[in-house]
């Protein structure tokens, strides 16, 4: 079960009962317009809370019809992400969206000891591409979350990426591990973290993939650059999703497929009790959409 | 043991003591060495005529002590008059300072000292080579990648030409808490990247796994390894020395060791280790020389 492009996406979620989503602080200009055309597209059924007139001024700035939308008045920014997170710890809502907040505020709500999101997993940031040059959707993890992960880390971050995969469909997703080169370097500690998740896939440790590295990052994409270096590996050319080395590097393979390959892209935080849709003024409307997409897909 | 074809010439240092001076006999009567006894030429005699061995068959050399033996032996070798050096009734650390010096030494360029044995036990199907049980304590990664380097080559001499190489632990799993773990999960993506050459190498394995056929199909443990391991790679000397010997203990277990990284073959055995076992180290010599 594989995943071609983002209408792909779509056909998991068309038909299905629609998920909840809060929009916390959803006096947004920036995300109000992605929140409503889900809801016109039957994909989710939101809570906006935030300044009720301000959210009504701009709906009609922008010819919103928000006939029966369920706001709840909240003028305090923190307050309404502390409500809309309660929303969802109280089992009231399926997904969290972040409207005007700083990111930063926005998750050390989510992780509140007492009210929050928490589970004990590490958070991590998971994004979907459709690139016109790759013949599936490919994941990539970490770009924006997890600075430096330690091989600690990168077990969560597998394990939370190939749940997601789990939930929208792939059985056995094939994980690369990317370094620079795809022989083990003791000066890299990408190829040695590589062999070590191997070797925890292999030993049924880290379960439901299929891991393989250290790979780079043509190998990973491409079975001709693959068979051109004599690499025998079950993943490459065929990689579900690519876990990067760290943030760097990921965040710019993440800006150079959307500026470079003209990719679509969807992103959500894994992790906490629920999945959690963080896009940024940055961020293309159909961007944000596709986020809304990936969010209710990965929903339990 | 494989028929050997050359007459292959042997230094002994300090070459005094009964077990060294008659595994020395047994194997030049043998025909497969020559031998330079090396330290106090009458004392080398004494304990020839009382062990019945007439020691016109060696060639004797005078030292003043342990030490200048040990020279001595280590620059016949440089000097090409020897193939083999061995170890007489001397201290290892006193004989493997010769070995390891600097200048006059007889060490291989930036070559990992070490050592690696061949035990033959009745209940095992064939032989095991098992390292590193006399050299080096605690080995890094680098240590343990020469380690097996070693034993594979040894292997191979016996006539296995892609040895199954089991790196030893105490369980299966990887865990980031166990620097042998993560050392051997290491290896084996060199391995499978032909980083390490001419093995089928798994771990970390028990040694359940490592030598015993049904344990794999049992534990659910796919490994190509899988019960038929021909070396067995242990993450210390504290758990390798014990494991020899006491496989020699209550196993019948026999062996045959060598130090590795050097010139040449240098043989040491530890001074209350019997004849056999020093005759059958001799011949292992050869066999590598």
């Amino acid at each position: 079960m594989v995943l071609k492009n983002m209408n792909d996406l779509k056909r998991l979620v068309d038909g299905g009962p629609r998920k909840k989503l809060v929009l916390a602080a959803a006096n947004d200009q920036h995300s109000l317009g992605a929140v409503i055309r889900a809801w016109k597209d039957n994909i989710i059924d939101p809570i906006l809370v935030g300044d009720e007139a301000e959210i009504h001024s701009i709906c009609s700035s922008n010819n919103y019809d928000i006939t029966g939308l369920r706001i709840i008045d909240e003028h305090e920014t923190e307050k309404s992400v502390e409500t809309a997170v309660k929303m969802v710890s109280g089992k009231q809502a399926d997904i969290l969206m972040k409207g005007k907040i700083g990111s930063a505020t926005l998750l050390r709500c989510v992780l509140n000891k007492e009210w929050g999101l928490r589970t004990g997993n590490l958070l991590s940031h998971f994004a979907l591409f459709e690139v016109d040059t790759y013949q599936k959707v490919i994941a990539v993890t970490d770009v924006a979350m997890n600075i430096a992960p330690t091989l600690h880390d990168k077990i969560a971050i597998v394990n939370n990426s190939v749940a997601c995969l789990n939930r929208l469909g792939y059985t056995m997703p094939k994980v690369a591990v990317l370094g620079a080169v795809e022989m083990v370097n003791e000066n890299m500690q990408a190829t040695l973290d590589a062999a070590l998740l191997s070797k925890m896939n292999q030993r049924d440790q880290i379960k439901n993939c299929i891991i393989d590295g250290p790979l780079a990052f043509d190998n990973a994409v491409s079975l001709e650059s693959a068979q051109l270096k004599g690499i025998k590996s079950e993943v490459a050319g065929d990689t579900d999703l690519l876990l990067m080395p760290d943030i760097e590097v990921g965040n710019v393979l993440y800006k150079s497929l959307v500026f470079f390959a003209k990719a679509k892209v969807a992103s959500i935080i894994l992790g906490a009790m629920v999945p959690i849709v963080l896009t940024s003024r940055s961020d293309s409307e159909q961007a944000k959409f596709d986020s809304i997409l990936l969010a209710a897909a990965a929903c339990r | 043991m494989i028929a050997l074809k050359k007459r292959h010439r042997i230094a002994v240092a300090w070459a005094h003591d009964t077990n060294t001076i008659a595994a020395i006999a047994k194997a030049v009567n043998k025909g497969f060495i020559d031998a330079v006894l090396i330290g106090n030429p009458s004392e080398i005699r004494k304990t020839c005529n009382d062990e019945g061995i007439d020691y016109k068959i060696f060639t004797l050399m005078e030292a003043d002590n342990e030490s200048h033996a040990s020279t001595e032996a280590v620059r016949l070798a440089k000097e090409d008059k020897a193939d083999i050096v061995m170890k007489g009734l001397i201290g290892t650390d006193k004989f493997l300072r010769a070995i390891l010096n600097k200048e006059n030494g007889l060490m291989l360029p930036d070559a990992v000292l070490s050592y690696v044995c061949a035990l033959e036990i009745p209940a095992y199907h064939k032989l095991l080579f098992i390292t590193d049980p006399a050299v080096i304590p605690f080995p890094d990664l680098d240590q343990k990648i020469a380690m097996a380097g070693y034993a594979i080559e040894m292997a191979q001499k016996f006539g296995i030409e892609k040895p199954k190489i089991a790196l030893i632990g105490a369980s299966e799993k990887m865990s980031r808490h166990f620097e042998s773990a993560v050392d051997y999960s290491i290896m084996c993506k060199m391995a499978e990247k032909n980083q390490i050459k001419n093995c089928i190498m798994d771990g970390p394995l028990d040694i359940f796994l490592a030598c015993d056929k049904q344990c794999g199909k049992i534990k659910g443990v796919k490994t190509p390894v899988d019960g038929d391991a021909d070396i067995l790679l242990f993450p210390s000397l504290e758990s390798s020395n014990p494991f020899y010997k006491g496989l020699m203990l209550f196993a019948d277990g026999k062996i045959a060791g060598l130090i590795r990284g050097t010139k040449k073959p240098v043989v040491v055995m530890s001074r209350n280790e019997s004849e056999i076992s020093k005759y059958y180290c001799i011949a292992l010599s050869c066999l590598m020389a």
